[in-house]
């Protein structure tokens, strides 16, 4: 039987279209613009501004060609009043700029699936621990600290393995490239200098010194019937930097300072228990390092959780006892959030509104951070959020020092 | 005397007989929608007791029967919440396990028992509703027959045996007798009716009676999830592994 050339044409394009739908269905993307405007009543030393604006847009895309091969990527592009992005035009692909850069890849990662098992290389983020309000056994989770309560994560290069048989999964990472947490920028307002320091003394940042070598990790988690636990094991460096800081000359008084990663080792757990009233759930770990400069510690969280009606709350308080003190000259929120009581709780308005509430109280009183926020979804795609970040204490707590940063945020999203 | 233990024991055989039949009744419209795989598409639309309405899209798929099926719920729209997943993983002799992804967190969370009485992401429909429900779960009683939408039903009430939590002390099913498909349920807690569940546009889907179209209401909140299904297909070949807590993160 012959087929005409138009038969033919019409075939082909008609397998065409259904190959071409086939590939659309297994493509998937979302991302948004969002616009911050963040009002600060006081002005801080160093720093006069007291309105800051800056503009986020987020693209996502996933693609998935078979039921094995996933590739996922996520791209940045930011910028603000304040200088705490780049102007420049580079695309960032390590996060180790010490502003955020202006265009950047948040995740490009491949994962290959097949039964239990799942490989995954490539920039990607990598989420331990069980707890919402702190987790100390999550150290591949770098952040961006630019303004230090409103902060964000930021992925890994890594190779991951996930085994998963019945109950039990097994993850392991092995990370080639160190990414540090990014800090506050010399200057602005987020970074508070000690009151010894002088007024006039010109401080230079010399970068930082980022280690050599790989970082690995390995967890185990165990779903039981009704609560679960985990075991993990990290040995590579901290993501927060410990300050090196010299005195270089006294007239003109100078000073300058680099950033250091110590090495780290971390034994942790966390488990996940339902009891009748609330879930409890703890995570806890053992930080050990070779560096001379920084700490030893335990920390621990644990936390009671409940969600009834329209309300959650969780709620608990964040521990943290020295092993070998060594009164490190460092950056570290996480440690600056221990010795806590910390809170959360939010409240569903209706389908479209919702408050939330947040705070950190230092168990001696000597520093609180609290954030009301209010959120308002506008149609399918917009939503506003107002809030207020409250903050107070004495000059020497990690929250007390930034108690001239109390702010008010407006923010705008448009979703896609 | 006699005559008094005569009646009491016909009284209780009728009883037992008409708990037996109702029982006979769930085990056959569940026996009816078996099915080795499900998967739809599904418009919600929420209106609140303002009359404000918001729109949500889902994708279901579910693996297994009743009794040890596993189900993945995705979000698909709007924009700021697809991604976010639901995985029910449910049980013949206990409740089930269910966990909730959260893209923007890049973390699961288990969603423990208590707290399943809330609602679904600003649906009427709570995370427990969302799970199966397994005949060997629950006590039956025949209360009678009654027409819904002009379809002969049967009115059966369902009491969750002491071994199931619940946050509904009953509900009350009505099953249509001419193909045992659901036609309402209305679910109690402490003897006050709370939700109220309509089956509409019920079509036969490759030999499985299926509604079209769930009309849940929240009578504590006057609010109201319409639940449209599309392109709604059985027994695909869809595979375990995909109805794990890591698949749940593979969006």
């Amino acid at each position: 039987m012959r087929i005409s050339r138009y038969k033919r044409c019409a075939a082909s394009s008609l397998a065409l279209a259904g190959v071409l739908t086939l590939r659309a269905q297994n493509f998937t993307q979302r991302g948004y613009l969002e616009t911050r405007l963040q009002a600060y009543p006081q002005a801080a030393p160093g720093d006069s501004g007291r309105a800051l604006a800056d503009a986020l847009f987020r693209y996502e895309a996933a693609y998935k060609p078979n039921t094995a091969w996933r590739f996922a990527g996520v791209f940045d592009a930011q910028t603000d009043t304040h200088r705490q992005v780049e102007r420049r035009w580079n695309l960032s692909w390590q996060d180790r700029t010490v502003p955020d850069p202006a265009f950047s890849v948040r995740r490009l990662s491949a994962a290959y699936s097949r039964g239990g098992l799942t490989v995954e290389a490539g920039k990607q983020f990598i989420r331990w621990g069980k707890a919402d309000l702190l987790n100390p056994t999550d150290r591949f989770a770098p952040r961006d600290y630019l303004r230090v309560v409103d902060n964000d994560f930021l992925a890994v290069t890594a190779a991951r393995l996930l085994y998963e048989r019945g109950a039990d999964t097994m993850d392991l990472v092995y990370v080639p490239r160190f990414t540090p947490s990014r800090i506050p920028l010399l200057g602005q307002r987020w970074v508070v200098l000690p009151d010894s320091i002088p007024a006039g003394v010109e401080i230079r940042d010399l970068g930082s010194r980022f280690p050599g070598g790989p970082q690995f990790g390995a967890r185990w988690n165990h779903v039981g019937s009704g609560f679960e636990y985990s075991a993990c094991f990290y040995q590579g460096f901290q993501h927060l930097p410990l300050l090196d800081a010299r005195a270089v000359s006294l007239r003109p008084p100078r000073a300058e300072f680099q950033r250091l990663y110590p090495d780290l080792r971390l034994y942790g757990g966390d488990v996940a228990l339902p009891l009748t009233w609330f879930v409890v759930k703890a995570e806890a770990a053992w930080f050990t390092t070779s560096s001379t400069q920084a700490d030893e510690y335990v920390q621990y969280v644990i936390q009671l959780e409940r969600t009834r009606g329209e309300w959650f709350f969780v709620g608990g308080y964040a521990g943290e006892a020295v092993t070998n003190r060594r009164s490190p000259f460092d950056f570290a929120p996480d440690r600056g959030f221990a010795r806590a009581f910390l809170f959360h709780a939010g409240y569903n308005l209706d389908t479209n509104r919702s408050l939330s509430f947040e705070s950190s109280v230092r168990q001696n009183g000597d520093g609180l951070w609290m954030r009301w926020q209010y959120s308002h979804a506008l149609g399918q795609h917009w939503r506003a959020t107002a809030g207020f970040n409250w903050i107070r204490g004495g000059a020497e707590d990690f929250l007390g020092q930034y108690r001239r940063n109390s702010h008010a945020t407006l923010a705008f999203r448009y979703s896609f | 005397m006699n005559r008094l233990s005569l009646s009491l024991c016909a009284a209780a055989a009728i009883s037992s007989l008409s708990a037996q039949d109702a029982r006979q009744i769930a085990e056959e419209a569940q026996r009816r929608t078996r099915a080795s795989s499900q998967r739809y598409e599904g418009t919600l639309t929420v209106t609140n007791k303002a009359g404000k309405t918001a729109e949500k899209r889902w994708q279901y798929e579910r693996f297994g029967s009743h009794g040890s099926s596993k189900t993945v719920l995705r979000f698909t729209a709007p924009a700021e919440v697809k991604g976010v997943a639901l995985l029910v993983v449910n049980h013949a002799d206990r409740a089930s396990d269910q966990w909730m992804w959260t893209p923007a967190l890049q973390r699961e969370r288990r969603i423990a028992l208590q707290d399943r009485s809330t609602r679904f992401f600003g649906t009427d429909f709570s995370f427990e509703d969302l799970e199966e429900r397994d005949v060997d779960q629950y006590d039956y009683k025949m209360l009678g027959e009654e027409a819904i939408d002009g379809a002969p039903c049967w009115r059966i009430e369902w009491r969750p045996k002491q071994t199931k939590r619940s946050q509904y002390t009953h509900a009350v099913v009505w099953i249509r007798k001419d193909n045992y498909a659901l036609a309402k349920v209305e679910s109690f807690t402490k003897d006050q009716l709370a939700r109220r569940l309509h089956f509409r546009d019920i079509r036969n889907v490759q030999g499985i009676w299926t509604a079209h179209l769930l009309d849940m209401e929240d009578l504590r909140r006057a609010s109201r999830t319409i639940l449209k299904f599309e392109t709604l297909q059985y027994n695909l070949p869809l595979k375990d592994e995909n109805f794990t807590l890591q698949a749940l993160r593979r969006e």
